[in-house]
């Protein structure tokens, strides 16, 4: 688990993160989302103990990440994938991680087949590709068999197998009891493969939800119905225009989009009225539909306070 | 392990068997393992041997054709230092700042997030292969010079071992300072600039201006103070002892500096 408690972070005159308190829980993967700059690295950063919190605490495993005695035991962190030494191997960079550990050679071995980079593994790490150097953050990710795992943006440069392969790995992990706790720009790959969300927007916490009750609260139930009969059609539409809280329209090619009811509900109606309908199906909001409808609304909150000459 | 078996449950972070290492341990083992995993250190090395080879080869010519009085052999050795010692600072300088161009002090503060550490383990590292080195390449240096100076020299084994490991200390000495100064700067040519001003340049315009006070001072330098505890047969201003110590007080200082700056700031 890891929990920050107020924590906060200062450049300046600039609030990078501002009072962040929520818990990563074990067993379940947790998707942290934010625009550029909305502070997920440098939050990261202040997890892991590389930056000093001008105010409050983050602990993993209840302790701070410095007090881990063998932190990589506790803690698999990747945060830039590009951060490795261009002359030395991808396996010599693992071994100098494991001996700092106390963690027998073999494990390299083990971590490096567990990526697919045991073939790469002593070509110098300068020429490797982004997916490869991706694959090799995430072997040290691994290294230690850690309970937490911390992953800032581990798609990056993954080729379409590399993201089916993250997704998998992460939701194994999770299922086998660890915490999971990742950073994505991409909506569709976090939508499939987060259960738990939290999204941040210049550095404060905006939402902190289950997957399903962030996309349920993002926008009311809607549906959409096919129905071939004009005259049938324009009967249903009539009947639900009546109905509060409900916005109907009506496309040339028969179909009707409902916001505000549900594809049962729809039907009923339907049947109440004795329309004939060809398709119903609910409409889901994506992620990326929901994230944006969230963010836009903070920034428009933050846009009409801002008037003091506000940051981007 | 851990991969390979499919229905285990997640482990409490206690290491089930093997070795324990870890702490100030597994951080010299982590940075031996990055030291010798690029070529820059063996290339500074082998550098620093025909550099060693070269100096001292000349240095015993010249006091050969000049007709010097007879000095004990190891002085040639001891004098190259004044070159030889830039090896140790670029090596030093290499490993540290390398990390920052790189990226990977991040990832090595993930390894050993006790920041004194890391600097301790990367001073270890980089000064007992300096003092290694160093004494290597006194030893060679001595013989390269033994045949150079074709009888304008004095050999006693005694004096000789006790200036190739004195050129070991001191080279361990200013390694361990190029770490401290090399974690304060961050980067090489920063790093690089303090250095060659401390240890070579401004000891020349000291000593190129002339002067007691000048000379003075310059006793009190690395590198001058260095000269008194290396070099057999003048008379120095103090005690072999003092200057060691005045070398290790500023060895100390940079230590301090350097791990002030990177306690402090984020990585």
């Amino acid at each position: 688990m890891i929990s920050l408690r107020g924590l906060t972070k200062r450049y300046g005159d600039t609030l990078a993160v501002d009072d962040l308190t929520f818990d990563v829980r074990a067993g379940r993967v947790t998707g942290f989302l934010g625009p550029n700059g909305a502070g997920k690295s440098t939050t990261m950063r202040m997890v892991l103990g590389l930056d000093h919190p001008t105010r409050g605490r983050a602990l993993v495993a209840g302790r701070p990440y410095e007090d881990l005695r063998r932190p990589l035991r506790a803690v698999g962190a990747m945060l830039d994938a590009r951060a490795v030494h261009p002359a030395r191997s991808g396996r010599a960079h693992l071994l100098a991680q494991a001996r700092s550990n106390g963690i027998p050679a073999r494990r390299v071995e083990e971590v490096l087949e567990t990526v697919g980079l045991a073939k790469a593994a002593r070509r110098p790490a300068g020429t490797y590709s982004l997916g490869m150097s991706g694959r090799l953050g995430v072997a040290g990710a691994l290294l230690g068999d850690p309970p937490v795992l911390i992953l800032d943006e581990p798609v990056n440069g993954l080729d379409p197998d590399g993201v089916r392969w993250i997704r998998r790995l992460v939701r194994d992990q999770a299922a086998e009891g660890r915490t999971v706790f990742l950073s994505s720009h991409l909506m569709s790959e976090m939508q499939v493969t987060a259960d738990h969300l939290v999204v941040i927007g210049r550095g404060r916490l905006l939402s902190d939800t289950s997957m399903a009750e962030f996309l349920a609260a993002a926008s009311p139930a809607s549906a959409r119905a096919s129905v071939p009969d004009p005259e049938a059609r324009s009967r249903l539409v009539r009947r639900l225009a009546a109905v509060d809280g409900v916005s109907v329209e009506a496309a040339a090619d028969g179909t009707v989009a409902v916001a505000g009811r549900t594809a049962a509900e729809v039907g009923d109606l339907a049947h109440e009225c004795g329309v004939r309908l060809h398709a119903l199906s609910d409409v889901r909001v994506s992620l990326e539909q929901a994230y944006m409808d969230l963010t836009a609304r903070s920034v428009e909150y933050a846009t009409g306070t801002d008037d003091d000459g506000g940051r981007g | 392990m851990a991969m390979a078996d499919g229905g285990r449950t997640v482990g409490d972070g206690r290491e089930p068997e093997g070795r324990r290492a870890g702490g100030l341990a597994g951080a010299v083992a982590s940075e031996w393992t990055k030291l010798w995993s690029v070529r820059a250190a063996s290339l500074s090395l082998v550098a620093g041997l025909v550099i060693t080879g070269i100096f001292t080869f000349y240095y015993a010519s010249i006091a050969r054709i000049n007709e010097h009085p007879v000095q004990p052999v190891g002085n040639a050795a001891a004098s190259s230092v004044v070159v030889t010692q830039f090896v140790f600072v670029v090596l030093a300088v290499v490993a540290v700042t390398s990390e920052y161009t790189a990226g990977t002090v991040r990832a090595s503060l993930l390894w050993v997030p006790r920041r004194h550490r890391v600097q301790a383990a990367k001073a270890l590292v980089a000064g007992v292969v300096a003092f290694l080195g160093g004494g290597a390449f006194a030893v060679v240096g001595t013989a390269v010079a033994w045949s150079a100076f074709d009888g304008r020299a004095s050999f006693d084994a005694g004096t000789t071992l006790g200036q190739a490991v004195a050129v070991g200390v001191y080279q361990g000495l200013v390694a361990v300072l190029t770490v401290g100064v090399a974690f304060a700067a961050r980067h090489p040519a920063g790093a690089l600039s303090v250095l060659v001003t401390l240890l070579w340049a401004l000891p020349s315009v000291l000593l190129g201006l002339g002067g007691d006070t000048l000379a003075a001072v310059n006793d009190r330098l690395p590198h001058g103070a260095g000269d008194h505890f290396l070099r057999v047969g003048g008379d120095g201003p103090y005690s072999s002892a003092t200057a060691v110590l005045i070398v290790a007080a500023w060895t100390a200082a940079a230590h301090l500096i350097g791990l002030y700056v990177l306690r402090r700031r984020d990585a």
